[in-house]
């Protein structure tokens, strides 16, 4: 359907700016387009119509980057305490490739955690999710995906952007380049990032081949939300409205002696970018949250003391729990698609601490992000995924031949993730992993088969939403991709 | 209808013909794609010979075992990664398969020499694509004289379509434009005054030869040429690790694009540097383009796989760059539209897969020269401390002696690193296979370096090399690489390319709005010995060139996208050009050229998103802080987010074509990031220490930043504007500097500002 711009005309059009956009208010410039007789022009990032009535109207995709051990927090193998110990037999790692571990002679690995079933579903999940455990009945746990890469960033660029390489669209930008942003003063793809940061960096939310327009806008939680937010020192708010409406007024000259559309985009960038300068202060400003709210996410918890670098050293608690927070209020204000990260949950190695140390992070304002959600009615328009790139073997992981093991290498074969909200039928476990977790038994999901999911919940096709870049359509779902319909409510 | 069409050659004595219901079977399903000329998968079922050596992924059958062959499995639909034939073809019939199971069976007879014909497929569409087809050179329409040639050929296509081209631009439009192009900063206050002062005939060429004359003539060219490259100076993956050397090949590149070096060689010494006869140091540092690979040493990698996926950038970049093919799409398959298989893809890999990468020391030269003092001073030191061991050694005292040991040993460890330039360079031999689906674990067929058959002949011994390639990719018959290079630099002057997919010239490319023209151009570039400054200059010069770029409502109808030229277009500059030419207006710009790559100001929380954090941005100090776009150091996991903000490419693919967006967070770099705050209150400061009234002052400031002159309507509205900033400052310290400063910032963000027109 939509096509790069070199081949397709509406496209380009498309292209040309902010003038009659619900954002547009009543700029200078929209008066000199009038003026000038100049045939409409649309927004980019302005609402589009879906190919089917959506479910979803809003995503907030929480990453948990790394490879969560889904061994000890969403798929109970009692058989691997069993065999605590003990070889697997060659025929399960005959062809694989490990990251790190060494084949001759690793052992399983059996696992501390306890599992209880939970809601009227009677899904089992870790004694580590005390508080998402409430919300069995919400979410659909998924523990049968499955994926190629088994290295971080192929690993986080295939879940991202549906393929293992650089350069290609992540989700957000494919669903803003889709659907357009209903959001008036923010942009409509706004990243959140905690830990240490990711392997992938920005490509984890780049727009690839599609304008820059869609790609994720990296907000902070500390200092200001937006780069270059805030106005330069001596320049207040009075001089900045000067200046715009000063750029607004010479823009609009501009535009009628020379006619360019692109003029009019331009000076319409900047008054959206004014308007950002007084919204986005007021989106991260927590003082008007009421106090309950700021509780139950876990602002001010006190965050035990870790001795671990990998997941990014303290404060992490609460800057976790701010972007929970602010992934509510985004929404809230419009925006399609919050895209929160946290690395790392890598565990080579002291996999019991460093887990348990992540899930008293994440869980209680996870949990208090999807009670807030259902509190405002927000929960069925609004889809939740909890990703990652891959999980962990269920073999201990014997780097270099250690006998050391208190820590799992990456499993691409297997690993379970899960979603609720926004059209998703909760308090299902879908999928089958045999008795150590190794392979899938029963509906495996490839991770084009969750993007195609995805986009149908938003109204989308999969193999419609196209761009056409160095000779070829290009999807979110590659060559993949087939709606899992069992997800859906 | 299925007429057999036996080509029979000299039959042996002993020729077992093919049992006729097995030979109906091929014909009706598989020799349309598996034949002479059309080996789908590397394989041909037309002739026994075919038959017997299989395809890319090995032997279609096993005789007298129909359950081990590859084709039964093709053709019983059992194997989902290999179902024969393809969808839409319909299926073979039980009876049919059962027909060549039991011929296999039965030892799959057949030895003669008969070629089968696909059923109802006896003749074959012949025109080639037009971009396959060698360039001539076209009669130029008219009586114009060739300097013409460019604006006849434009012309006669427009007034085809009842349109007029466009008025020359004004002198103030044409320097600003000329110099932008040509060296990516505005004009100089001198240039200015020097081209003013110039009104005699050939002024405007005299004009274009001083900025193709200026050493950053070689900047801006480098910098679009390293977008090809995917230059940075990391590693990319997850460590990302520094590339502290890279800056070597961008500087090659800037050195060649100064010396004009004829573009035929700039390609040889960048693919094959490293094997010209006699090659130096400096046809070593060309081989730095494909250099620019990314790297992953995330821990626990194979690395196999990651050093089969250099390769496979190297030979898409190759194809991308100078034969404008999306050969990539046959990496995996083959190629869906353009007539490449999967095997000749693995063809041009071997061209490749045993090129090692090496670290060269720098030749002679200052930087060596730094080294070798710091060497000569390490080895004083280490002199010193082994003389002093010999003294304790002789006194006995054992604990001294043991401690002058382990200095010894610390600074013989820590001698001074020579220089290096990172190179490719042949390394041992490997045999390159078919990759089945692309997968660098599922070897297929061995096969050995060749050029797609499309394409004209590589006219060399059996074993040819990259250095073959290189010269066969700028050869008199190549048909791709002058017009697909013509093209890009084209696009570069006009801001969209006469085939505007500039990175696809095949069958899926956009057609050329001018073909005669495009092959004009191509034949002149060639003809003139591949002379770059000598062809841009003809571009240049053309009144298409020197066009205003006013927007037209009768060509805004009737030709949107400005594919007959009937105008300029009006450009957004590339994001290094707008820092470059905020710099130069408000005097911070350094115009060093070259060395290595430098770190002006970024925000805050940056470099922070590495991996762990380790991509450290310390700030450069002095004049580094104000280098051009160019030299700014590029991580490939965190890039410098003001040129993010502005459409640079990653640096993780070869890109040909910008995008070029219009976003928010645009108006938020240039009104509030230090470094462009930092020009304004350079300008505004320069501006307030301009003697003349506040009228002239803010004459000058417009002048720098935009290259013209304000109109009456802007005269009044900046000068209301510097009355609203003094009032709203007055009172405060320097309220005047002030003033000037939020002028100066409100000048450097007007629209025209990032702007070539």
């Amino acid at each position: 359907m939509m096509k790069g711009p070199v081949m397709n005309p509406v496209h380009g059009l498309a292209r040309r700016g902010f003038l009659t956009s619900a954002a547009s208010g009543t700029g200078l410039m929209a008066l000199a387009h009038q003026l000038a007789g100049a045939a409409p022009v649309a927004n980019p990032l302005s609402p589009k119509p879906s190919h089917a009535a959506p479910k979803a109207k809003a995503c907030i995709c929480i990453y948990l980057e790394g490879g969560p051990s889904q061994i000890d927090l969403f798929d109970p193998k009692p058989k691997l305490n069993e065999l605590h110990g003990q070889k697997l037999p060659e025929s399960l790692t005959k062809n694989v490739r490990f990251a790190f571990i060494q084949k001759e002679g690793a052992r399983v690995l059996g696992s501390p955690r306890t599992f209880a079933r939970h809601g009227g579903c009677g899904m089992e999940l870790s004694d580590l999710l005390p508080y998402l455990s409430r919300h069995a009945d919400d979410i659909a746990l998924v523990r049968s995906m499955h994926t190629e890469a088994f290295n971080h960033h192929p690993g986080q660029l295939l879940m991202n952007t549906g393929a293992p390489v650089f350069g290609r669209p992540s989700m957000g930008s494919w669903l803003n380049y889709g659907l357009g942003s209903p959001s008036r003063d923010l942009p409509g793809y706004v990243v959140l990032s905690s830990g240490r940061g990711t392997s992938g960096g920005t490509s984890n939310w780049g727009s690839g081949f599609l304008p820059s327009t869609y790609q994720g806008v990296l907000f902070r939680n500390q200092g200001d939300p937006v780069l270059n937010l805030s106005n330069p020192p001596g320049v207040d708010a009075d001089i900045q409205e000067a200046t715009i409406r000063a750029l607004s007024s010479l823009g609009a000259g501009q535009y009628k002696h020379l006619g360019d559309p692109e003029i009019a985009s331009r000076v319409e960038s900047y008054e959206l970018a004014f308007r950002m300068q007084a919204s986005a202060p007021e989106l991260i400003d927590l003082s008007r949250e009421d106090k309950r709210t700021i509780e139950r996410y876990g602002l001010d918890r006190k965050e035990p003391a870790i001795k671990a670098s990998r997941g990014g050293g303290p404060g992490q608690f609460r800057s976790f729990a701010t972007n929970c927070l602010l992934a509510r209020r985004l929404v809230e204000r419009g925006v399609r698609f919050v895209n929160l990260f946290h690395a790392s949950w890598d565990h080579h190695s002291n996999l019991d601490n460093e887990l348990t140390h992540n899930c008293q992070m994440a869980d209680q304002p996870v949990a208090a992000l999807l009670d807030d959600l259902k509190a405002r009615g927000m929960l069925d328009s609004t889809l939740v995924l909890w990703l990652s790139e891959f999980g962990r073997t269920p073999l201990g992981e014997n780097r270099g031949g250690s006998s050391n093991v208190t820590g799992r290498d990456h499993h691409p074969f297997a690993f379970s993730i899960w979603m609720a909200g926004g059209g998703i039928k909760g308090g299902q476990v879908l999928g089958k992993t045999d008795e150590i977790g190794w392979s899938i038994l029963e509906d495996p999901v490839h991770v084009n088969d969750l993007h195609a999911t995805i986009l149908h919940l938003f109204g989308m096709d999969h193999l419609r939403l196209t761009y056409r870049f160095q000779g070829r359509d290009f999807r979110l779902t590659d060559v993949g991709g087939k709606v899992v319909n069992k997800l859906l409510a | 209808m299925t007429t057999l069409i036996l080509a029979m050659l000299a039959a042996g004595a002993d020729a077992v013909p093919l049992d006729s219901a097995v030979a109906k079977v091929l014909q009706t399903n598989c020799v349309a794609c598996h034949r002479q000329g059309k080996a789908k998968g590397g394989l041909r079922l037309d002739t026994s010979e075919g038959l017997a050596k299989g395809g890319n992924s090995g032997p279609a059958i096993v005789p007298g075992k129909s359950s081990e062959s590859r084709l039964m499995r093709a053709v019983s639909g059992t194997d989902s990664e290999l179902s024969m034939p393809p969808k839409p073809r319909k299926s073979l019939s039980g009876q049919e398969a059962g027909i060549l199971a039991s011929w296999i069976d039965k030892g799959a007879r057949w030895n003669d020499s008969t070629r089968l014909v696909a059923s109802g497929q006896e003749a074959e569409p012949t025109k080639p694509h037009w971009a396959f087809q060698p360039v001539k050179r076209p009669k130029v329409p008219g009586d114009a004289v060739s300097l013409a040639a460019i604006d006849a050929f434009l012309r006669q296509r427009l007034a085809s379509e009842g349109l007029s081209p466009s008025p020359e631009a004004d002198r103030p439009t044409l320097l600003r434009r000329v110099w932008l192009d040509l060296t990516g900063l505005p004009p100089t206050l001198e240039e200015i005054r020097l081209y003013e002062g110039d009104q005699a005939q050939g002024a405007y060429e005299r004009m274009v030869d001083r900025a193709m004359d200026s050493p950053h003539f070689g900047e801006r060219w480098a910098r679009h040429w390293l977008d090809l490259a995917r230059y940075a100076d990391s590693d990319g993956y997850e460590k990302d690790t520094a590339r502290p050397n890279a800056f070597r090949y961008r500087d090659w590149v800037i050195e060649a694009f100064n010396a004009n070096m004829p573009f035929d060689r700039f390609a040889l010494e960048q693919l094959a540097g490293d094997m010209i006869p006699g090659s130096g140091p400096s046809q070593r540092q060309a081989t730095g383009f494909h250099r620019n690979t990314l790297t992953n040493k995330e821990g626990g990698v194979d690395q196999e796989q990651f050093r089969v996926e250099a390769v496979v950038d190297r030979v898409n970049t190759t194809a991308r760059v100078f034969l404008g093919l999306t050969l990539g799409c046959s990496q995996c398959h083959d190629h869906k539209y353009d007539p490449f298989s999967q095997r000749e893809y693995y063809e041009m890999f071997a061209f490749f897969n045993s090129d090692a990468e090496i670290d060269l020391p720098v030749g002679q030269g200052p930087e060596h020269a730094v080294w070798q003092k710091a060497m000569d001073a390490h080895a004083a030191k280490v002199g010193q401390t082994e003389d002093r061991l010999k003294t304790l050694k002789a006194s006995g005292d054992a604990k001294a002696v043991a401690a002058a040991e382990k200095d010894l040993a610390a600074l013989k460890k820590s001698a001074p690193k020579p220089p290096v330039m990172p190179t490719l360079a042949r390394g041992p031999e490997r045999p390159t296979h078919v990759m089945i689906r692309g997968d660098f674990l599922r070897k297929g067929t061995i096969v050995s370096a060749g050029t797609p058959a499309v394409l004209p002949p590589l006219n060399t011994g059996a074993q040819p090399t990259r250095l073959d390639l290189a010269r066969w990719l700028t050869g008199p018959e190549n048909p791709l690489t002058s017009r697909v290079i013509v093209n890009w630099f084209w696009s570069k002057l006009f801001g969209r390319g006469i085939v505007a997919t500039l990175e696809d010239f095949g069958t899926q490319g956009e057609a050329p709005s001018h073909p005669e023209l495009l092959d004009w151009l191509a034949h002149s570039y060639r003809l003139d010995g591949w002379d770059t400054k000598r062809f841009l200059k003809r571009l240049m010069v053309s009144a298409a060139y020197r066009q205003s770029s006013a927007w037209r409502a009768d060509l805004g109808e009737k030709d949107p996208y400005n594919r007959l030229v009937g105008r300029q277009s009006r450009l957004r500059l590339e994001a290094e050009a707008v820092r470059d030419v905020c710099l130069a207006a408000s005097g911070l710009l350094s115009r060093k050229v070259g060395g290595p790559s430098v770190r002006p100001p970024q925000p805050a929380g940056i470099s922070e998103l590495t991996y762990a954090n380790s991509a450290k941005w310390v700030e450069s100090k002095g004049e580094d802080r104000h280098r051009r776009g160019l030299y700014t150091w590029f991580q490939r996991t965190s890039p410098y987010p003001m040129l993010m903000t502005f459409d640079a490419p990653d640096a993780n693919v070869c890109v040909m074509r910008r995008e070029r967006s219009t976003t928010p967070l645009q108006a938020l770099t240039l009104l509030n990031d230090p470094v462009f705050f930092e020009c304004a209150v350079s300008l505004g400061a320069i501006l307030k220490a301009e003697s003349g009234s506040d009228a002239s002052r803010l004459r000058q400031g417009m002048l720098r930043s935009t290259g013209r002159p304000p109109s009456l309507d802007e005269e009044a509205t900046l000068a209301a504007f510097l009355t609203t900033a003094r009032a709203k400052l007055a009172g405060k310290d320097d309220a005047e500097a002030g003033a000037w400063t939020v002028v100066a910032r409100l000048l450097l963000n007007l629209e025209s500002v990032p702007v070539r027109e």
